[in-house]
């Protein structure tokens, strides 16, 4: 008889889980259970349709269902797994029983709820499903002021493009500048100068106290006055979705992910975790963190699809490249910057420098700000943060993985680059600001003859 | 969630909450251009007065020895400390 295969989720890691371990291995019977009417969309690209950058939300749909069943895979749409029975190996969904010999826990995460009085109200809108983006979208026609609470990634994302639309939006958050979780202030600055310029209202170091209204939200209390808003959008923390899995008896780390080895494997024969319900380490400190992108839930649910299908496969601990466009304004960065280093006490060597996107006689050239924080002694990196022209994501995803395999400035300061006037500039941004950081500190050790700090292109 | 999971959660919640605030205001200092005065809750005086400049005192690598000893990092659930030695030839996943 086939070995049974479930998977619970049909999100970026069961989509990967399900259809990897049914490539390695056919003779898998795999069953994906989802809650949801759609499955293989990218909800990372809601916030652009609800901007006009994107046409359509059907262009976000990646695969059918079909595609999937054709493919070989078991498909239960609309269908809500409620309890998961570890010792005899069963699911229930619909009253109804379901044999596993390996379990894939992909629950995700659900959006944090604002613990404040009206958070029940109507007009409170969460992103992340695309059947209620549609509906949300057609709201939009006929409102004119937004309150978008919380300067996350989303939240800077919502924010940039209802302003683009043409709406009134406040932007509230708790911290001293957007995206403060990850973002560094010399970063933020020209952030919030685009997403000011396209009409959103910063309202920073402001807490949000209640929603008011009667049945709909009218406006948002704050410890800074009262923001009249026709509807909110919330965009706090995310929240791993693990009651399922707590129940079944599994272990939920500090960060109120499930607990998983470097196999996906939780402490369960058979059971693996994947995506946003699960904590992985931070490839400096091994602490582990959970939030992180649709790529690594992705990479997530293929090792776990490995380890089923019998190819031994580990997830190496993240160094997390992020980028993401603010407005119009592109930033980026892997791992820490100065504030995260700074919040958890890590020293650092700051290397800085400032290029060029292409060759600066090109036309649309644009400066390329690049900021690097190395292990003093060794100079191996250890975070940075990068913002300006085109090759922000490329540079941050190269520097990650030079980080996990540990170069150090040195390495940085006589990398090869690409000149070719339209794409690259003589003299790469990375390389000055190593080079920069190495003329300061020889300067400070009165080393002899050493490189002088690097002109910018 | 067991009660002892639970008190974990909140306690690194709460800490990451007060290191980040005392770190944001550090940066403003740095960089001041463009932000604001974080809203800061009342109270709180135990973490914002004991705990962070306590914290703060404590030398890194003090605090990563202790991280490991108390089982906080990843290499408890069966995760590899990954080799990052300049130099060092990638080796495939054993």
């Amino acid at each position: 008889m086939s070995e049974r295969v479930v998977v619970i989720g049909g999100g970026g890691a069961g989509t990967a889980a399900s259809t990897v371990a049914k490539r390695l291995k056919p003779s898998l019977r795999v069953t994906v259970f989802t809650e949801f009417e759609d499955i293989a969309y990218s909800p990372c690209g809601i916030p652009f349709v609800h901007g006009g950058e994107i046409p359509r939300f059907e262009d976000l749909f990646l695969s059918t269902v079909d595609r999937y069943v054709a493919d070989g895979l078991d498909m239960r749409m609309e269908t809500v797994v409620t309890d998961i029975d570890l010792d005899r190996g069963l699911i229930t969904a619909r009253n109804e029983h379901e044999g596993f010999d390996q379990l894939v826990i992909c629950t995700g995460f659900t959006w944090e709820k604002p613990d404040v009085p009206g958070a029940n109200l109507e007009g409170l809108h969460y992103v992340k499903n695309i059947r209620r983006a549609m509906e949300f979208d057609r709201l939009l026609d006929t409102v004119r002021t937004v309150a978008v609470i919380g300067a996350s990634p989303l939240g800077v994302e919502m924010a940039g493009n209802l302003g683009r639309r043409g709406l009134d939006v406040s932007f509230v958050d708790e911290g001293s500048w957007v995206l403060g979780e990850v973002l560094d202030p010399d970063v933020a600055q020209p952030v919030h100068d685009s997403l000011q310029e396209h009409g959103v209202t910063l309202r920073l170091g402001t807490r949000v106290e209640a929603f008011l209204g009667d049945d709909h939200v009218r406006a948002v209390a704050t410890s800074d006055g009262e923001i009249p808003c026709d509807v909110a959008i919330i965009c706090l923390r995310k929240m791993a979705n693990t009651a399922l899995a707590q129940a079944a008896g599994l272990e939920v780390g500090t960060t109120g992910g499930l607990i998983v080895d470097e196999r996906m494997r939780t402490k369960v024969d058979g059971v693996y975790a994947a995506g946003d319900v699960i904590e992985v380490p931070h490839g400096l400190t091994m602490l582990p963190i959970r939030g992180l992108t649709g790529s690594h839930a992705y990479a997530q649910g293929r090792t776990a699809a490995a380890n089923i299908a019998g190819v031994d496969r580990v997830y190496d601990p993240v160094w997390i490249p992020w980028g993401l466009v603010a407005g119009d304004y592109v930033i980026g960065g892997f791992s820490v910057g100065e504030t995260l280093a700074a919040a958890m006490g890590i020293p650092y060597v700051l290397a800085t420098g400032v290029g060029v996107s292409r060759a600066r006689y090109y036309p649309g050239a644009r400066k390329t700000h690049v900021k690097l924080l190395a292990e003093p002694g060794s100079l191996r990196l250890i975070g940075g943060q990068i913002h300006g022209g085109e090759g922000v994501k490329e540079r941050c995803d190269f520097l990650a993985f030079a980080a996990k395999r540990g170069a150090t400035l040195e390495d940085l300061a006589w990398m090869e680059n690409i000149y070719s006037p339209p794409i690259g500039a003589l003299f790469e941004p990375i390389a000055i600001a190593a080079q920069n950081a190495l003329a300061d500190l020889a300067a400070a050790t009165r080393e002899p003859a050493q490189p002088a700090r690097a002109v910018p292109a | 969630m067991s009660a002892v999971a639970q008190a974990k959660q909140r306690l690194r919640d709460r800490a990451e909450h007060h290191l980040r605030l005392a770190a944001m205001e550090e940066l403003r200092r740095r960089y001041p251009a463009g932000t604001s005065p974080a809203y800061h809750e009342h109270g709180a005086l135990l973490w914002r007065r004991a705990f962070v400049p306590l914290y703060r005192r404590v030398p890194w690598e003090h605090k990563v020895r202790v991280m490991h000893a108390l089982g906080m990092t990843a290499e408890r659930a069966g995760w590899t400390t990954p080799s990052r030695r300049p130099g060092e030839p990638w080796r495939p996943p054993v």
